[in-house]
Formats: structure tokens, C-alpha cells, sequence
């Protein structure tokens, strides 16, 4: 599948060294500030993504499912009943924002394969699109492949 | 004397000498018509072709005149002057990676092969470029030519008639292709990650041109910072042309002068900005004189038109920032694609007026 990734990133930051935190917060029994170093450890996953103008990246980093189950979301046997009308927003450094539903990333419901990145073929991260980024390789638009990830915030609708 | 004439047969380069990209990390391999890949002996003659001003009604251009390799293979001018005078509408294009280009001059969304291409400034009559006629005396020409009888030989072994403009266009088609740039400062900052390559503006540039907020990358994105990027692996498509709010006096409608079709009106192609500080002036008409005003020109929003693409909105920028954008896009300025003896003028100058 095609996907051109397109989206987002920082403006007018005054350095383009940023603090490579992402913040995993908001409706989570165990809210998270993950490092580079953090990352490394969990399981790992790549994915290869092929833009219009025929050039290929590798992706390196952990499935949004992983983190999004160790900060204690509803996932699971959990995501049943009012807990359906949980959402994930992944917002970046500029304040620009998507939203995707908790389930898309359920392996139950959607188990849509978002990465939250940290390499890119083998190297971190850096400038426009760093230190973190999302892909998500099943979208045909690049817009809710956040570039340069800060937060991402989990909002229960309903408790 | 055997072993002179095998050195000469192990130097020439011959046309079964493969071509190599030495493309670098990130760069695809270009897309090429299969009747007519790349080899040594090609670009080599195609080089020759290129800067030969007797390939013109008059002696006076050639290829380079309007595409000079110290401006990146532009002109330097608003528009370009054809070799009796004639001004062209529009400005000449940077053939820098142009191997990439999915279709080619700034609104032709038909003219895709570069051996099609180059029959419009050797024979076109409105405007007349190099002013070439069928059964001139340029083919006669090429058949006298020492210099030629070689190249042409090396280059298309297996004609029995090799002087043709067939085999004229594609060997200028191959030289033009293998003029890759890939070794700007932005280049090794970003893709061999040497973050001593550019300054701290322009990596805050980087950042502004590839935010939402601006959205530069929407249509310069990729490594060749334009959507209208096609390579040997992409899939068959059709570019997109723009509306970017300039002015669209005839004949410069863009591509709705192939089309007819009302919403094509002021539609062209994006141009690569690899390079880009050195090919002003800017935009298809040169309308645009440097840089800031490029950026008074977006950040402004353009002029309404009802085919302007919504991207053109218009954006707040610092005195910073603006500082910052040139600076970045001054970083994909390639010095080394500017003076590479491939891309030179092979002819002393006894043999070509320029």
C-alpha cells in the first residue's frame, strides 16, 4: 500500500534539539514519560513504508498498542461497555493533533499496526520528524502520522 | 603499435559499458524509457551535443545557453531568449534531477520522456529556441564531424545509419539524466546525519518548511522536494499541477493550454527547490525576483482564483523566520553538481563558439 507521509511537525521552535520525552497521559492507570532508552527495551517492531516518488523507509520503534497496554489503557478484555468510548490524541510538538479511536488499535477491533517511531532506516530520529514519531502504515493519507510526537492522551468519554 | 590500439579500445568507454547512478542513501534509481537505458558512451556524446552552439540556425545556442551548469542548469533570466532573439514566455528549468521529473517543462502533463522533449527547443518555431529545420545542415554536420564519427559510433554501435535526430535526442536525454544532485549541506545533514553540515537556522528552517503551518513540504516534500517526483519504482501516475495564486495572462494558463478544461486555468507543474538560491529569478514566468519575495508571496496568500489550491492561505513569519527558511533552503544548494567536470563543457573553445 501506498502511503505518502505527510504531516506535521514543530514550528517556530526556538532549538531544534528537543527533549526526547513522550508523554503518555490522561484517563491511564500508570502514565508514562518514555525515553529513547525506555523505548530500546520494550519489544521492538519495524515497518517499511513506500512514498509515491517510488523511495522506501524502514521505521524502527514500538507498536502504539504496546505502550498504550503498559500506561494501563483499557485494551484487551478491558475494552468492553463504556471503555469503547475511549480515544488516543496524539498531539506534537507545533500542538498539532490527531485522534484515533482506542479500538482501532485493539487486536480484537481494528489491530491497526501503529508505530510510535524512534529509527528510521536503523538511525534515531532527528529534526522534523523527531525524536518520536507515529506511522501509520494503513492510512492513505500521511496526516495522522504525527511527526515530532510529545504527547500522546488518553480520553475516556464515558465512565 | 598492438598494444596502443588496445589501451585506445580499453579507454574508450563503449556502449555496452554500463551505466552507474552512485545515487546516495535516499535517492531511488531514476526511471528510464526501455529503448533507451543509460550508457557511458551516451551521456558522453549526449555532453557533446549539449553544449554544441551548432546545433542552432545560427551558431549562437546550444542546450547550455539556457541551462548553464553554474546556475544549476538555468539561465538567470525572467524568461529565456531563443538563439534569433526571441523571448520564450516562460523561464528556463533546472535540468538538476530532472531524471525524476514525472512530466516535464512547467505545464505539459503529456511531455514525459526527455527524448520527446528536446524536440521542441531544436525544431519549435513559436517561440523558436535553437531554430533547427528538417534537412538543415545539422545532421550533415554531426556525419563530418571527426569528433562526432567516434562518439556517435561508440554511442550507437549497432545503426547502420547512427546520425539521426532520433539518436541525437536520446543521447542528450541520457547526459540530461545522469545530472543528479545529492550532496547539498542538507544532504549530509539529513541523510548522513553530519549535524555540522548546516547551521541552527536552517535546521529551524527544516522545521517551519515541513510544518503544518506553512505546509512548504505539501507539494516540495520528498528528496526532491517536489510531488511532481516519479523513479523507477513509483507507480504510474499522474502528477498534480497548482494553482499558486500568481498571475495567469495568456499564453502562461498552465496546463489548461493541453487540457481546455476551465479548472486547469494557472495550473504548474512544482519545480525541485534543490538549488534553488541560485536559479532565480522564481516562479514559471520569473514574475518573482529572489527568495523573500517567494516568501512575501506565500505568506501573503497570492491572488484570489478559483483554481488556487487552499494550501495558499497565507502564514504569519518572524523576521527570524524568514531568515531561517532561506538559510535552509539555501543548504540545498549542491556546490559539487555546479563544477563537476561530468556535467562541463567537453568542447575547447576553438571548436564552439561558447
Amino acid at each position: 500500500m501506498l502511503l505518502r507521509i505527510v504531516m506535521l511537525a514543530g514550528i517556530a521552535c526556538a532549538q531544534t534539539q528537543l527533549a526526547a520525552i513522550l508523554n503518555v497521559t490522561g484517563d491511564v492507570s500508570s502514565p508514562l514519560h518514555l525515553k529513547a532508552e525506555d523505548m530500546a527495551k520494550m519489544p521492538r517492531e519495524t515497518v517499511s513504508v513506500k512514498e509515491e516518488d517510488g523511495t522506501s523507509v524502514q521505521y524502527e520503534g514500538v507498536m502504539l498498542r504496546e505502550i498504550l497496554t503498559r500506561a494501563g489503557a483499557p485494551l484487551g478484555k478491558s475494552l468492553r461497555g463504556k471503555a469503547l468510548t475511549t480515544y488516543v490524541l496524539a498531539k506534537a510538538h507545533d500542538d498539532y493533533a490527531v485522534l484515533f479511536a482506542l479500538a482501532e488499535v485493539d487486536a480484537a477491533f481494528g489491530n491497526e499496526s501503529i508505530l510510535v517511531a524512534d529509527k528510521r532506516d536503523g538511525k534515531p530520529l532527528f529534526g522534523y520528524q523527531g525524536p518520536f514519531r507515529l506511522v501509520c502504515p494503513n492510512d492513505k493519507a500521511g496526516a495522522r502520522s504525527v511527526r515530532m510526537l510529545e504527547t500522546i492522551e488518553i480520553v475516556r468519554l464515558r465512565k | 603499435m598492438r598494444i596502443l590500439l588496445l589501451m585506445i579500445a580499453f579507454l574508450a568507454p563503449d556502449a555496452s559499458d554500463p551505466w552507474t547512478w552512485n545515487l546516495p542513501k535516499g535517492f531511488p534509481k531514476p526511471r528510464v524509457p526501455a529503448d533507451n537505458p543509460m550508457t557511458v558512451a551516451k551521456v558522453e556524446l549526449g555532453r557533446y551535443l549539449f553544449y554544441d552552439t551548432r546545433m542552432s540556425v545560427n551558431g549562437k545556442s546550444s542546450c547550455a545557453t539556457c541551462h548553464k551548469q553554474e546556475l544549476a542548469f538555468t539561465d538567470g533570466r525572467a524568461v529565456s531568449v531563443g538563439a534569433t532573439g526571441e523571448s520564450h514566455p516562460r523561464g528556463a528549468m533546472s535540468l538538476v534531477n530532472v531524471a525524476y521529473s514525472g512530466a516535464l517543462t512547467w505545464s505539459n502533463p503529456r511531455l514525459k520522456d526527455l527524448e520527446e522533449q528536446a524536440l521542441t527547443p531544436m525544431f519549435g518555431e513559436h517561440p523558436l529556441e535553437l531554430g533547427l529545420r528538417e534537412g538543415d545542415g545539422f545532421v550533415p554536420m554531426l556525419r563530418a564531424d571527426a569528433k562526432y564519427r567516434i562518439l556517435f559510433e561508440q554511442a550507437f554501435p549497432a545503426d547502420t545509419d547512427r546520425f539521426t535526430i532520433q539518436n541525437v535526442t536520446k543521447a542528450i536525454a541520457c547526459f540530461e539524466r545522469s545530472i543528479i544532485s545529492a550532496r547539498s549541506p542538507y544532504d549530509r545533514y539529513h541523510y548522513d546525519r553530519d549535524d555540522t553540515a548546516v547551521s541552527d537556522s536552517a535546521k529551524r528552517g527544516e522545521i517551519l518548511f515541513f510544518s503544518q503551518h506553512l505546509s512548504c513540504f505539501r507539494c516540495h516534500g520528498g528528496f526532491n522536494f517536489s510531488d511532481a517526483t516519479v523513479s523507477e519504482n513509483s507507480a504510474r501516475r499522474e502528477i498534480e499541477f497548482h494553482n499558486t495564486g500568481l498571475t495567469y495572462a495568456a499564453p502562461n494558463v498552465g496546463i489548461y493550454e493541453f487540457t481546455k478544461s476551465a479548472a486547469d486555468i494557472g495550473k504548474f507543474k512544482v519545480p525541485t527547490l534543490r538549488n534553488i538560491a541560485i536559479t532565480a529569478p522564481y516562479m514559471h514566468d520569473g514574475s518573482i525576483a529572489n527568495l523573500e519575495g517567494v516568501l512575501d508571496h506565500y505568506s501573503s496568500g497570492g491572488h484570489d482564483h478559483p483554481n488556487k489550491n487552499p494550501l495558499i492561505g497565507g502564514f504569519k513569519l518572524s523576521t527570524q523566520d524568514r531568515a531561517d527558511l532561506i538559510t535552509f533552503l539555501e543548504s540545498l544548494t549542491d556546490e559539487a553538481v555546479l563544477h563537476d567536470p561530468r556535467f562541463s563543457n567537453p568542447w575547447q573553445p576553438a571548436v564552439s563558439a561558447r
